[in-house]
């Protein structure tokens, strides 16, 4: 496997997503939606009455996981550009063609919607980093973030379900032709790990550390299980006679 | 540079491909004519390693297609320009160029200066920044075609490389394909324009599933139909007909109107003797013609004979 080799797929990726308003605005629009909009709509609008560290915590903690959402939401906007797109474009010939193996064009095409969402989220992270912990100095006297639980989802829960969503779409991309039918079908497939992860911190658990670890767990097995399939399923052969 | 031995590719209970043996050499432009869904695009997807054989051989510049590691070298020594030209609309010309230059692994220097020489070759230098979207069909063409030959390949696919052109852009593209021909590239053209065939390629090979025959384009008009001499006369006796079926080298004789059109072996050597043969029998020659079928024919007869098994 020749790491370069799928880079060079990945930033020709890189660069028609730059060209495509659609992919560019939502990877623009969703970290600055939850970068800025969460944390004024749940700090700013606590009443003055309840602010204190539990409730912050509490609230801080259980927006952390719409991070995680982000994450697995965005590649079904990204990855179905970056493989139906190639199908519309009628590209897939001409790519499967040069000098690279299955292998290093699926991982450069994974890493095209990889980078960009995990990135996109990182930066709405930062921002919403920097707006809590002004408001938690303002308000408490303390820094709430980063704190040991983000650190554990950002490193490991964000990833890892980004990777899902990916892989998810790679499977879904070689049955669908166009573009809108993959991501409704990447939104169906993610539902479920969205529906976990919003309710997860509800759930009274004896750390949030623990709870990322377990879904960080959970994620690890489903996208090592994907990761076969949709191997199995980005075969040159494959592609050519048989994805419609 | 091309050898393939009873190549063979079935899609469940469908043959696409079937008992293929063919030899194409060193910078030949060899044509692969047939109607559609005769097995020209799959024979270039196996002989690219894009999809794999059912059973047979080939061998592209001496490797195998089979191994994996092979196929990695049959890509990179092979350019294809596929029946779609599938460029990214939203990069410009240049980009489209350098990113395929690069999974070759042209050297950056290297890379510039064939992209500058191709597109320079093309007349689209300076519009090598402009998005491919806004380019017309002929020109988008001719990208892909640059984009075939961006790594400087020892072989050439091109599949239908003027289908769904205009007759202007068509001619862009074959005035292109003869430049390539005079720098003696191996190229492998499936066509299914006879003209197109005819005027570009050293030899044609005819595919409806199986090869019907394979030649060079004069000697397949000549081989499938044989050679035939018209005779104008001034009046055709009966006679003048008996003499020449008298003669053995004269195999079949059709009269239509004033003219005798004669199945011969070889004109050359023959028609000295059928002349002498009509005179002697008081015929009054006006002129002899030689009448040639024309690749049209030797290609409709082939594929008719074909459907009727």
């Amino acid at each position: 496997m020749r790491l370069w080799k799928s880079w060079i797929v990945a930033t020709k990726d890189f660069s028609v997503f730059r060209k495509n308003k659609y992919v560019f605005y939502s990877l623009v629009a969703m970290p600055l939606l939850l970068g800025v909009v969460l944390p004024a709509a749940l700090l700013l609008s606590l009443p003055a009455a309840q602010v204190n560290l539990a409730n912050a915590a509490f609230l801080v903690n259980l927006s952390t996981m719409y991070f995680v959402v982000m994450a697995a939401v965005l590649p079904t906007v990204i990855a179905s550009y970056s493989f139906v797109g190639e199908k519309i474009e009628k590209s897939l010939e001409p790519l499967l063609a040069t000098p690279t193996t299955d292998g290093e064009l699926l991982l450069g095409k994974s890493l095209a919607a990889l980078v960009p969402c995990v990135g996109a989220t990182y930066v709405g992270a930062a921002i919403f980093v920097t707006l809590v912990d002004a408001w938690s100095y303002a308000n408490l006297g303390i820094f709430l973030l980063p704190n040991m639980d983000w650190s554990l989802i950002m490193g490991l829960v964000v990833p890892l379900a980004c990777i899902l969503s990916v892989e998810s779409n790679v499977i879904i991309s070689s049955r669908v032709n166009d573009v809108r039918a993959a991501q409704q079908l990447g939104s169906f497939v993610v539902l479920p790990l969205i529906l976990v992860l919003i309710l997860a911190p509800t759930i009274e658990f004896t750390s949030i550390s623990t709870l990322a670890l377990i879904i960080s767990g959970m994620l690890s097995v489903a996208d090592i299980a994907l990761f076969y399939l949709s191997k199995a399923t980005f075969k040159r052969e494959e592609i050519l006679t048989k994805w419609k | 540079m091309i050898d393939t031995e009873n190549l063979t590719r079935k899609f469940g209970g469908l043959t696409a491909v079937e008992d293929l043996t063919l030899h194409v050499d060193e910078g030949e432009v060899f044509g692969f004519l047939g109607p559609n869904a005769a097995g020209k695009t799959t024979t270039v997807r196996m002989l690219c390693c894009l999809i794999a054989k059912t059973s047979g051989k080939a061998w592209v510049g001496g490797l195998e297609v089979e191994r994996e590691e092979d196929c990695l070298k049959i890509r990179k020594m092979v350019g294809l320009l596929p029946e779609n030209v599938g460029l990214y609309d939203s990069l410009s010309a240049y980009r489209n160029l350098d990113f395929y230059g690069r999974l070759y692994e042209v050297p950056s220097e290297k890379r510039r200066e064939n992209i500058e020489s191709l597109l320079r070759l093309m007349g689209l230098w300076e519009r090598r920044d402009d998005a491919v979207g806004t380019f017309s069909k002929g020109t988008k063409q001719k990208i892909a075609i640059a984009r075939a030959l961006i790594h400087d390949p020892k072989v050439l696919f091109l599949d239908e490389p003027t289908a769904n052109l205009d007759p202007e852009a068509a001619k862009t593209v074959r005035d292109f394909i003869l430049e390539l021909k005079k720098q003696k590239r191996t190229i492998f053209l499936n066509t299914h324009n006879l003209d197109e065939a005819d005027r570009l390629c050293d030899r044609i090979g005819i595919l409806k599933t199986k090869l019907l025959t394979v030649g060079a384009p004069r000697s397949l008009e000549t081989d499938v139909h044989g050679r035939k001499t018209v005779v104008h006369l001034e009046r055709v006796s009966d006679l003048v007909l008996a003499s020449v079926r008298k003669l053995g080298v004269v195999k079949n004789v059709r009269v239509s109107e004033n003219r005798l059109i004669l199945d011969v072996n070889s004109p050359e050597r023959d028609n000295p003797d059928v002349v002498r043969a009509i005179v002697s029998a008081g015929g009054s020659v006006q002129y002899v013609t030689e009448l040639r079928s024309t690749l049209e024919d030797v290609y409709l007869k082939l594929i008719r004979e074909a459907e009727a098994k």
